[in-house]
């Protein structure tokens, strides 16, 4: 009998194994580092190594099943001998007024040249070779209509998607370095070693602004407040907005990446949160961290994952929420790296400079089958249910009330438990005290159908509207604050952000209503309508 | 309660809380050298009821060093399940079978031990108190008999009547200055929801596992009580 108890206990903690049954596989490269981000495509893993290749190694590029590992084809550079540090590119098929082109896996090499591979094979579709022999590509290139941007060294090419003939050539009088390109309205929009950014309009007009005494190492940010670059500099580095500094921060920083109105950054000494509102950016957050390479964003059930390589000794990934460390990944192979995660539905493919790739299944390996598996726990869960609750009558019947209080037992604590967090919820929210929440006359009309918040702080009310629409409490409070001047004090803990204080107003905690009701979840899980209004209330 | 121990007031979907937004967080913050203090006093006291000589001559240092470990371990596995752990139930029968005063160190153990892993605060002095009562209380009210035997009946019935000692105890850690009575209970109230899943818990772990739990009790017992105990448990499975 106390077996069938423990089985029940089991029986109860089986979501939690379920969610966390996951396969992986290793695949270590002969020689190299991993630099740049693993890609993943439908099934299939694409990988690069990166190196100072003195003797008879290659750098390589290599496509692998993603559940089983295998290798499916390997290309490997005959002529590269530095450091390939450009991120890998897919295209998919597509026509241009150039031609017409299959998928594509586009690699760009340190020694200038830039190969189409077939993603099926690895066969070389089309190649060229820029100018630039020595260090030759090294950045982030970008896709434009049929046209594939790449940054070079020296300057700028554009190839044609259909046949990789050059269609479009800048030559700038300074050198480039993990020189990643954007595009924007303008043109192509790059930096170099000496601080200049480079706008290359369509038809190759150049036009180059100092920015100022330092690398520019990432493909600019374009946000709506202008160009983001984070300029490496002697002393540390220089984060612009639009040619104006926005914060100086440590050595060495990575190549920031944007999501919605937050841009994530990160240097050797810090990760920095920066949010965007609706005049400007400003630093929200930073946490001592250690990140000198790319940056990669996870969508989770849970919200959002910034991953950041730890490039230390000790090696692991960084994983945060928009404004703190969450936690910290491990492998058994953890080293320096600077190469960001690729993710893909339940998939994290990894590499470092280690040179191994590792490859995660976290166990749903597709919406279908995670449904499926979902719909038979419940079935099984049910039919559990359902057998106890015939034991317990069967028991009854025959009158051995031991038994029959055990399966008894068991039967409503499953239920409970099924049944009470949602239930618990739900009383909550109605028996909470409704508020009217009456529209201010003293509000400007352009606040009508905008999202609105409104501070009690020590006596006096602040209230703020018309804002860009935010998702949840939080972004809007975030915003709030700034445009009203106010500062919070917020603490990021393991539920989520905590408001400890707004101006070093702490008194006995701080409560929001939303659009007059108190909410059962935190503000980071709080969900706005695009006419909301937020009411932050001493407790 | 126990859902919310997390000390995230606005985080936490519990619905006390959520009725009642006035009534703060988890009590006062405090200093993490005045809580280490604070815990170092409960150890030592826990060690001094342990050594302090009883009257009985109960055999009870490995049954309790192996029962603490069981609640302490197992409340850290099943914190994912709001108020469902053996801790309780365990408490009760250990107040009943070795008295007040190493139900007392039992429960001083067990919250430092798991709370060590699930997180320290303010509350931990009134979970040690919580469970402390409830030791107490069966020390009095036993799940035993004059002979030693554990009597499910009492046991189940105890399930029941220590939801409510805990749950008023640990619930004193919200209370302030501006708290009213009326507040209180509306506090209390609720939360009856996670407290019916505390005692299905409790009922769950007193029917299945009370004898084995009677076993580890009785282990360094007199043998006479381990055969009567082991003729007594009979099962159609």
């Amino acid at each position: 009998m106390r077996i069938i108890g423990i089985l029940l206990l089991l029986l109860l903690i089986l979501p939690i194994v379920e969610a966390s049954a996951e396969t992986s596989w290793t695949h270590e490269f002969e020689a190299g580092y991993i630099t740049t981000k693993p890609l993943i495509v439908d099934d299939t893993v694409y990988a690069r190594t990166s190196g100072l290749w003195t003797g008879n190694e290659q750098p390589v590029v290599a496509a692998f099943d993603v559940f089983t590992g295998e290798k499916l084809w390997s290309f490997a550079s005959q002529t590269a001998r530095q450091n390939d540090m450009t991120p890998l590119l897919y295209v998919d098929s597509g026509q241009g007024s150039c031609g017409v082109w299959e998928d594509l896996l586009i690699v760009g090499w340190v020694d200038g040249k830039i190969t189409a591979h077939s993603p099926k094979n690895g066969s070389i579709v089309w190649e060229n070779q820029t100018g630039d022999n020595f260090r030759g590509i090294t950045g982030q290139m970008a896709l434009e209509t049929d046209r594939v941007v790449v940054p070079t060294r020296t300057g700028l090419s554009t190839f044609c998607l259909a046949n990789g003939i050059e269609l479009l050539r800048v030559e700038t009088e300074s050198i480039g370095w993990r020189n990643g390109v954007t595009v924007t309205e303008a043109g192509y929009v790059f930096g170099d070693e000496a601080g200049n950014l480079h706008t290359v309009t369509r038809n190759g007009n150049l036009s180059s602004t100092m920015l100022g005494e330092g690398k520019i190492r990432h493909a600019p940010l374009e946000t709506r407040h202008g160009l983001f670059v984070h300029l490496q500099t002697d002393e540390g580095s220089s984060m612009y907005l639009n040619g104006s500094i926005l914060g100086k921060m440590g050595h060495s920083p990575a190549m920031p990446l944007m999501h919605e109105n937050r841009i994530y950054a990160a240097t050797s000494d810090e990760w920095i949160s920066i949010l965007c509102g609706e005049n400007t950016c400003a630093i929200e957050s930073t946490e001592p961290f250690h990140s000198n390479g790319e940056l990669s964003l996870r969508v989770v059930e849970s919200g959002l994952e910034v991953w950041a390589p730890s490039n230390t000794p000790e090696g692991g990934w960084g994983v945060f929420n928009q404004t703190a460390l969450m936690r910290m990944e491990h492998t058994s192979f953890d080293t320096y790296g600077t190469a960001a995660p690729g993710f893909s539905s339940g998939i994290v493919a990894i590499g470092n400079d280690a040179g191994t790739l590792q490859v995660t299944n976290l166990g749903f390996v597709s919406e279908n089958t995670t449904q499926s598996e979902s719909g038979t726990f419940e079935v099984f869960l049910r039919a559990t249910i359902l057998l106890m609750f015939v034991f317990t009558i069967v028991f009854l019947a025959r009158k051995d009330w031991s038994t029959a209080s055990k399966f008894g037992s068991a039967f409503l604590l499953v239920v409970a438990i099924v049944v009470v967090p949602d239930l618990s919820v739900k009383v909550a929210e109605q028996t909470s005290p409704r508020y009217d929440v009456e529209w201010d006359e003293s509000w400007p009309d352009e606040w009508q159908e905008t999202q609105v918040v409104v501070f009690e702080i020590d006596g006096i009310t602040y209230a703020i509207g018309g804002l860009e629409p935010q998702k949840n409490v939080y972004d809007l409070t975030v915003i709030a604050c700034q445009e009203l001047d106010i500062e919070p004090q917020i603490e990021q803990q393991y539920l989520g952000p905590y408001l400890v204080s707004f101006n070093g107003f702490a008194g006995d905690g701080w409560e929001f209503m939303l659009d007059g009701q108190r909410s059962p979840v935190g503000m980071a899980d709080a969900i706005l309508d695009d006419t909301s209004i937020v009411e932050w209330r001493p407790a | 309660m126990a859902t919310c121990l997390s000390g995230n007031t606005q985080g936490c979907a519990v619905a006390r809380l959520s009725m009642l937004g006035a009534i703060g967080t988890h009590g006062p913050t405090v200093s993490p050298a005045v809580m280490l203090v604070l815990y170092a006093s409960f150890f030592c006291l826990a060690i001094w009821l342990l050594v302090k000589p009883h009257r009985t001559e109960e055999k009870w240092l490995w049954p309790l060093t192996l029962l603490v470990a069981i609640a302490a371990v197992s409340r850290i596995a099943m914190g994912f399940i709001p108020n469902v752990m053996p801790v309780t139930i365990l408490a009760v029968m250990v107040g009943s079978k070795f008295g007040i005063q190493r139900g007392f160190a039992f429960a001083i153990l067990v919250t430092l031990a798991s709370n060590s892993v699930l997180g320290h605060g303010w509350w931990s002095v009134f979970q040690i108190l919580g469970w402390g009562s409830v030791a107490a209380l069966a020390s009095v009210v036993k799940v035993h008999d004059e002979e030693g035997r554990l009597l499910m009946t009492n046991l189940a019935f105890a399930s029941l009547w220590s939801v409510p000692v805990f749950s008023i105890v640990v619930s004193l850690s919200i209370i302030d200055s501006g708290m009213s009575a009326i507040e209180f209970g509306l506090y209390l109230v609720n939360g009856l929801l996670f407290d019916v899943l505390h005692f299905l818990g409790n009922l769950f772990f007193a029917m299945w596992f009370g004898h084995s739990f009677e076993r580890l009790l009785l282990m360094n017992g007199p043998h006479h009580q381990l055969v009567q105990q082991e003729s007594e448990h009979v099962s159609t499975l």
